[in-house]
């Protein structure tokens, strides 16, 4: 229903206004901020001297973590095998000062393919590390399986620190990979609604046959097992209303690009739909607030006294009243 | 923390559109009409289908946003939709169970969604005030997380309110903003005091005062509003219920007395946009026309595959529509005074020390003073009113005046210069510093924002 879709409808819209203006011969000059979630910033502007060629920079707070993940740097390479095929889209050999990344377009030869494509650039940097462990969970997967049939962990636990006091965390295993979001609330209401909604997350795939299939979750309050070698470095600090989530997937939900894709991009915006959907309840808590401070007000207008005399005095006919309490007047 | 980073939002939510961006862009990032199209009783949804291009998740990411009308920025808030007898159903929320609540879309997606059977559209703003906070706290919802893709906790919002609008109004807001959203920091502006920062942009104007006469036209009213040192003088604003969809109206109107291939609402907009401009007199117009055949144009429309053609003749509207303005009576029978005459009426009701500044810099702003030399118009008129009466004076009192200066400010920046002017303010440094954050709001609650510090950035 209020699906969150992983690409950036802003970036979208600005490219191809861009490339609309461009190929009626009177290219726009940008300078333009587009956000996203999780502190990620993006900058759309005009190449020094030549509108026809846009900067699309980002600054993002996963950036740093990611970067850290992989000890050979394969980040940058990875984004530039990502955007290499896509027409009029190349990667920039230093990102624009202030941003962490930026990949230069060339209006004349982008196409709708390579639009899209720019704007699902967050999610293909959040991508990396995903990839790394999907990769690592094939090769585990082609080791002999141990006779108790317990799983090959991987070494590696990789830590994405995607907003100041948040973070998740992906490991492989032989048979599956495991993502473990923690996240913190600041609001107290949000606390009691995100327990509920959390709760919900489990509860849902035991109740409802049809979603069998969807990746398990666990919620707790402490650091799931794969996390002990990690958090004992943090400081227990907000505890009460820390939560781990754990989602569990298995070769079924990454065995294709595309279904790596999917899976990817769901677990990436995971933190934003789920505060997005806490937001919702509010609302709608609000609503039926509204409705029924209305229908008080009713009641009490109703039990309100006559207070105006003179009309007694003046005549002698019963004042008559709407259902509302309102008196009518002629 | 890392929110101090992050570009403040700015949202301008007028009667007919929303405008919508961040802090130091030179233009909103959207630009869509309010509207809201809820779900209408689960029984009616459940006959129909979602609507076209809408159900199918995968269309929009595929699809180029050029080929997605409801993607652009629009200029217009209309519905061209036929039905309109979905307005009439209750939309309360109170009595249903279901999801019913997640399900509505706002803005050109929802124009697009309230064709169909299952949704019904309504605009939660009237006359620049909120009506419906159930739909503006949902719309409000869906344009911070959809469509500019921001978690509100990690940003500051500056949002912008009408003239004369009610405290509790600015309470709502704010109980909306920190509680369902929990939003960082929250600044409320009053949209002229905007419009004249928007108007330091224009070369015409040399200091950066925040005292002039704002004229605020857009979609369903238009405001004549003095603003004195950044304080509205709210006993002397003068309301005219003439705007951008009269002038619409009164094109379509004379289209159809005409005949003309197509009189929808669709086209009369369009020509009002590209086609219309302010003459200096309409006699002379008149005969103008009559001489230079050349002045009627032409309006194609074209189906979508281009095999037929409508081709719509455009006439004397091109400058009769907005005429309007200037003389009221052409199409309105209970509003008959003149904008030129709303405007000195409304500077005489100011206390006389501020009455020259406010003579000297009357600042445009909104959709419906784009048309070509309504400034030169409006400035015109205005003088001559001004010097009738000092000559009047003049022969009466026997002394010399010293002149009043009437200028009126065009810029650039003027269909979208409240939002602008929020930009300006929201992107300097100390723009924080005057926001009340999350924190004060629960040290002292909802009536915190019944006052805002004044910005001076000079
Ligand atoms: N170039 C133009 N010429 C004339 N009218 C315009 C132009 N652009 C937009 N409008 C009209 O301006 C109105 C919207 O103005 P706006 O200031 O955004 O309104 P509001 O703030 O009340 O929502 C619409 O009626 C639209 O038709
Ligand atoms: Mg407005």
């Amino acid at each position: 229903m209020l699906h969150l879709k992983s690409h950036n409808l802003l970036i979208q819209k600005t490219l191809s206004e861009a490339i609309e203006a461009n190929s009626n011969g009177t290219p726009l000059t940008l300078d333009r901020i587009v956000s996203d979630f999780d502190y990620t910033i993006f900058h759309i502007s005009n190449q020094e001297g030549n509108k026809t060629i846009l900067l699309l920079s980002i600054k993002t707070k996963a950036w740093v973590s990611i970067q850290k993940i992989d000890a050979n740097n394969g980040l940058l390479p990875y984004l530039q095998s990502k955007y290499q095929p896509f027409a009029g889209i190349s990667v920039s050999q230093s990102a624009e000062p202030g941003y962490d990344f930026t990949l230069v377009l060339d209006l004349a030869s982008l196409t709708n393919e390579s639009v899209v494509e720019s704007s699902l650039l967050k999610t293909a940097i959040l991508s990396f590390p995903f990839q790394l462990a999907f990769q690592e969970s094939f090769e585990l997967s082609k080791l002999p399986a141990p006779e108790d049939g317990s799983s090959i962990d991987s070494q590696k636990l990789y830590n994405i620190q995607n907003r100041d006091d948040e973070q998740f965390f992906i490991k492989a295993s032989n048979d599956r990979v495991t993502v473990i979001f923690e996240t913190i609330f600041q609001d107290e209401t949000d606390k009691i609604l995100g327990k509920v909604f959390l709760q919900e997350f489990v509860d849902a795939r035991k109740r409802n046959r049809s979603i069998q299939s969807a990746p398990q979750v666990l919620v707790s309050n402490e650091p799931p097992l794969e996390l002990q070698s990690f958090t004992s470095s943090r400081n227990p600090q907000n505890d009460a209303s820390r939560r781990f989530i754990t989602f569990v997937l298995f070769p079924r939900h990454f065995q294709t690009a595309e279904l790596q894709h999917m899976s990817i991009s769901q677990l990436t915006l995971f933190r934003n739909y789920f505060h997005y959907h806490i937001k919702c309840s509010k609302a709608y808590m609000h609503s039926r607030m509204r409705y029924r401070v209305d229908s008080f007000v009713k009641v009490l207008n109703r039990a309100k006294l006559d207070e105006d005399k003179d009309g007694l005095e003046n005549d002698n006919q019963s004042t008559r009243r709407t259902i509302t309490g309102r008196k009518m007047v002629y | 923390m890392s929110y101090l980073n992050n570009p403040a939002i700015v949202m301008d939510n007028g009667t007919g559109l929303t405008k919508l961006g961040f802090a130091g862009n030179d233009s909103p990032s959207w630009i869509f009409p309010t509207a809201i199209a809820t779900a209408q009783s689960s029984n009616a949804k459940s006959s129909a289908n979602a609507p076209q291009g809408l159900g199918n998740a995968k269309a929009g990411v595929s699809n180029p946003a050029t080929s997605n009308p409801y993607f652009g920025n629009s200029t217009s808030a209309t519905s061209f939709a036929s039905n309109s007898n979905a307005f009439l159903l209750s939309n309360n929320l109170a009595g249903k169970r279901g999801t019913e609540d997640l399900d509505f879309y706002i803005g050109n997606e929802a124009l697009v969604a309230s064709q169909g059977p299952a949704y019904s559209l309504s605009y939660p703003i009237r006359h620049g005030q909120v009506e419906n906070w159930d739909h503006m706290e949902r719309f409000w919802e869906n344009s911070i997380f959809k469509y500019l893709r921001a978690e509100p906790e990690d940003h500051f919002f500056l949002l912008t309110e009408p003239p004369l609008n009610p405290p509790e109004n600015r309470e709502q807001v704010a109980e909306i903003f920190f509680e369902s959203f929990n939003c960082a920091g929250l600044y409320i502006a009053v949209q002229a005091v905007l419009a004249l920062a928007a108007s330091w942009t224009s070369a015409q104007v040399t200091d950066r005062s925040l005292t002039g006469t704002v004229i605020d036209s857009g979609d369903g009213v238009t405001h004549v509003i003095p603003v004195a040192e950044g304080y509205v003088v709210g006993s002397a604003i003068k309301n005219i219920p003439i705007a951008g969809r009269d002038i619409t109206l009164f094109i379509q109107s004379l289209l159809r007395e005409r005949g003309e291939a197509d009189s929808s609402l669709k086209t009369a907009e369009r020509i009002k946009q590209e086609y219309c401009y302010v003459c200096p007199d309409i006699v002379k117009e008149f005969n103008k026309f009559d001489r230079q055949p050349e002045k009627f144009a032409q309006f194609i429309i074209e189906n979508q595959d281009k095999t037929t053609k409508k081709v719509i003749d455009i006439g004397y509207e091109r400058f009769l529509a907005p005429e309007i303005f200037f003389n009221p009576e052409i199409a309105s029978s209970d509003f008959l005074t003149p904008l030129p005459t709303v405007v000195d009426q409304t500077i005489q009701a100011c206390p006389i020390d501020v009455r020259k500044g406010l003579y000297n810099n009357i600042v445009l702003s909104g959709g419906s003073t784009m048309f070509k030399d309504f400034s030169r118009r409006l400035q015109r008129d205005v003088k001559s009113i001004v010097s009738n009466r000092i000559a009047q004076n003049e022969a009466l009192t026997g002394t010399k005046s010293t002149g009043v200066d009437v200028q009126v400010i065009s810029h650039r920046k003027q269909r979208n210069a409240v939002w602008f002017g929020g930009s300006l303010l929201a992107q300097t440094a100390e723009f924080k510093g005057y926001c009340h954050t999350k924190k004060d709001y629960e040290e002292h609650g909802p009536e915190i924002v019944r006052n805002f510090s004044l910005f001076n950035m000079v």
